[in-house]
């Protein structure tokens, strides 16, 4: 029993501490990407204070903090007083809270405790390792965290706030359909909710699911990047039009505990999108692929998965910087229209190779996961090719009033005087 | 009538009360005394229920159990209705983690997943539809607070009633095997897999589980399936009637109410 209780212990002291700290440091590798995009010199002074060391503005994210915690404490008059405070709590709970069934590594072998101890399995580097649904955990957590965002953008009272919560409400729902779709040819193929079997299963076939149903990866990354409401998402927020959104009305440590939930909601859907799709730890030839491992393997493994989520943040900044906001249409017929027809065309392919594909495959002497690849990619560009032509990119761009509305052949006729 | 049952019956009457005097019916007069009849209702109920397992799960189940039943409490008594439905939210992680401390995993989360979501939507439609500040009253009270209070307590009466008499059936039948077995101590734990009066099941996996539902329960995931899918066709049709293959100034100038919702989505 204690030595159970003290290894979940020790689990979430390290993943706390590591996501706090990545959380504060992201926000300043945010900053250098958007002014290497941008060309400009970004932070670069803050070092260590009351010396004139600069440290390549390591300081920052310090200084930030600080700033945050000690601005004065005010509340808004007009304000929810009882939601005011409990929408941040929520959205920080919950974005900590999914962490519980993200593995951030691999296995440990067990021979860290001493011998009286009694524990010689391998330590699985997952909170909570015994739990069967992890990856309808995380989808509750991210429902849980809509809560903060609408009763956020409702509490204050505001209605810039109001219509970034709407907003926020109406995408996040809208794209948690085509994420779970996204999901389920994985889970199909490993057999299971588990986020680490299913790294095991891909570590053990060697065919990352990335490269044998690419078309669930492009349907779950950019619902990913909706739930994550990172740019081109980010209508909830949308500093241009609606200041902030949601969080207009908030300041100090509860605006950062909105924006660090935020961060942690983009970490998320990085590790959620490695895992499932760039075979978690798994790399051809440094880490190996059994149940048991040795030190050398599993420290390879932790390396290797953090990496590959950092890489995958990495896209995440650079994307916001290469598209322009969705429009709100767009974003809806993007989900609907878009999303979710390539999604179910994802699980049919997959249920399908499943049943009949495999068998074929083997006994045509093909290698079974090259001939996945092959299908996946031909599904892909298949679906690829019959959306571009029922909705021509050329096409008509202009807002529909339902997305149901034919765009084309364009049969509008707009009336006159009609804003553009 | 034996003295658990009068218990019982106090409990109820407590309950009624209480509740009745919490319900937001327009005055706020007397909530702190239904508060103290509540817990006193609450104190005669849970005096009922034998305590099961070690005393790790005794308390998480006791903290989780209040947690819920607070939740459910502030649910009905609470006057804006935003926050009513914040307490059901509380009410439903209540539940969920009792399923999950009963080992049902599946349950726990698709209750949050589930629930949260559809909770969510309801919370929207308050958001739209209701007034939460203002002078109107009318959705920030409760209707007919005198049939609805005691028809609430006798429910949960007879529901603890019903479950007490169960555990404490399986607590005599499991302390005879014991006497015969010479082991007491495994009669205790045995309660609560015995109450449920079914036979040693395994933990439920999601494999099991799925197994069972395209076996045993095959035909009632089709019919589901089947309802769940007409309703979407009705949706899609209520949403779609006069919209799709007309033009817009037709459908503009034929105005009925049901275009002018149609397209306003």
């Amino acid at each position: 029993m204690l030595p159970i209780a003290l290894d979940a212990l020790i689990k979430i002291a390290v993943v706390i501490g590591g996501l706090m700290t990545a959380a504060a440091y992201l926000v300043l590798a945010e900053r250098w990407i958007a002014a290497w995009i941008q060309d400009r010199e970004g932070p670069n002074r803050v070092g260590v204070p009351l010396t004139k060391i600069r440290l390549f503005g390591l300081g920052q994210p310090l200084a930030d903090g600080v700033k945050f915690i000690f601005k004065a404490e005010y509340t808004p008059g007009h304000v929810d007083k009882g939601l005011y405070f409990l929408a941040p709590v929520m959205i920080f709970a919950s974005a900590l809270a999914v962490f519980a069934v993200i593995p951030f590594g691999g296995l440990l072998p067990g021979n860290i405790f001493p011998a009286s101890w009694g524990v010689s399995e391998p330590i699985n580097l997952v909170i909570a390792p015994r739990l069967d649904v992890g990856m309808i955990y995380v989808f509750a957590m991210g429902s849980i965290a809509i809560y903060g965002v609408v009763l956020g953008g409702w509490a204050s009272n505001n209605k810039y706030s109001f219509l970034g919560g709407l907003r926020s409400s109406a995408q996040l729902i809208a794209y948690e359909l085509p994420m779970g779709l996204g999901i389920l040819g994985v889970v199909l193929s490993a057999g299971s909710l588990r986020l680490d079997t299913i790294m095991q299963q891909q570590a053990q076939t060697g065919a990352w699911n990335a490269f044998v149903q690419p078309l669930g990866m492009v349907v779950f990354c950019v619902a990913a990047f909706a739930e994550a409401t990172r740019l081109p998402f980010d209508l909830p927020e949308a500093e241009q039009e609606l200041i902030g959104g949601y969080h207009t009305e908030y300041f100090g440590i509860k605006l950062m505990m909105y924006l660090v939930g935020e961060y942690l909601h983009m970490i998320t859907a990085a590790f959620l999108i490695v895992i499932l799709f760039f075979g978690g730890w798994h790399f051809w030839g440094l880490t190996g692929s059994s149940d048991t491992v040795t030190w050398t393997q599993a420290i390879l493994r932790i390396i290797v998965l953090n990496v590959k989520v950092l890489g995958m943040i990495f896209f995440f900044m650079v994307a916001r910087w290469s598209w322009a906001r969705f429009r709100y249409d767009q974003l809806m017929s993007l989900a609907w229209l878009v999303m979710l027809p390539m999604g179910m065309v994802n699980i049919a392919y997959v249920a399908v190779w499943q049943e009949y594909g495999e068998q074929l495959a083997t006994q045509a002497g093909l290698p079974p996961q090259i001939a996945m690849a092959v299908c996946g990619w031909a599904v892909l560009v298949a679906t690829w090719f019959v959306g571009a032509s029922m909705a021509p990119p050329a096409g008509d761009n202009r807002p529909r009033r339902t997305p149901l509305e034919p765009s084309f052949p364009m049969n509008l006729e707009i009336p006159e005087g009609a804003g553009r | 009538m034996n003295p658990s049952q009068g218990v019982l019956a106090v409990g109820t009457v407590l309950a009624a009360a209480g509740l009745w005097l919490l319900l937001p019916r327009g005055n706020e007069r007397g909530r702190m005394l239904g508060g103290v009849l509540v817990i006193a209702a609450l104190g005669c109920y849970g005096a009922q229920i034998p305590a099961v397992g070690d005393w790790f799960a005794k308390g998480m189940f006791h903290a989780i159990a209040l947690v819920t039943v607070v939740g459910a409490v502030a649910t009905i008594s609470f006057r804006s209705p935003v926050y009513c439905a914040i307490w059901f939210g509380l009410t439903l992680s209540g539940t969920a983690g009792l399923f999950l401390l009963a080992g049902a995993e599946f349950l726990a989360i698709s209750t949050i997943v589930v629930y949260a979501g559809a909770i969510l939507v309801t919370f929207l439609f308050v958001l739209m539809l209701s007034e939460p500040e203002g002078y109107t009253t009318y959705d920030r009270r409760s209707w007919e607070a005198m049939i609805a209070a005691p028809t609430g307590a006798v429910l949960v009466g007879i529901l603890t009633m019903t479950i007490a008499a169960s555990i404490s059936m399986a607590a005599q039948t499991d302390t005879t095997h014991a006497s015969l077995e010479k082991s007491p101590s495994a009669a205790k734990n045995a309660i609560a897999a015995d109450a449920v009066a079914t036979p040693t099941v395994p933990p439920p996996t999601i494999s099991e589980l799925g197994a069972q539902l395209f076996t045993r329960y095959l035909i009632s995931v089709e019919a589901a399936g089947v309802l769940l899918f007409a309703a979407l066709v009705g949706a899609a049709a209520l949403v779609t009637q006069g919209g799709v293959g007309r033009s817009r100034t037709a459908a503009a100038t034929s105005s009925g109410p049901r275009e002018g919702a149609a397209h306003a989505s």
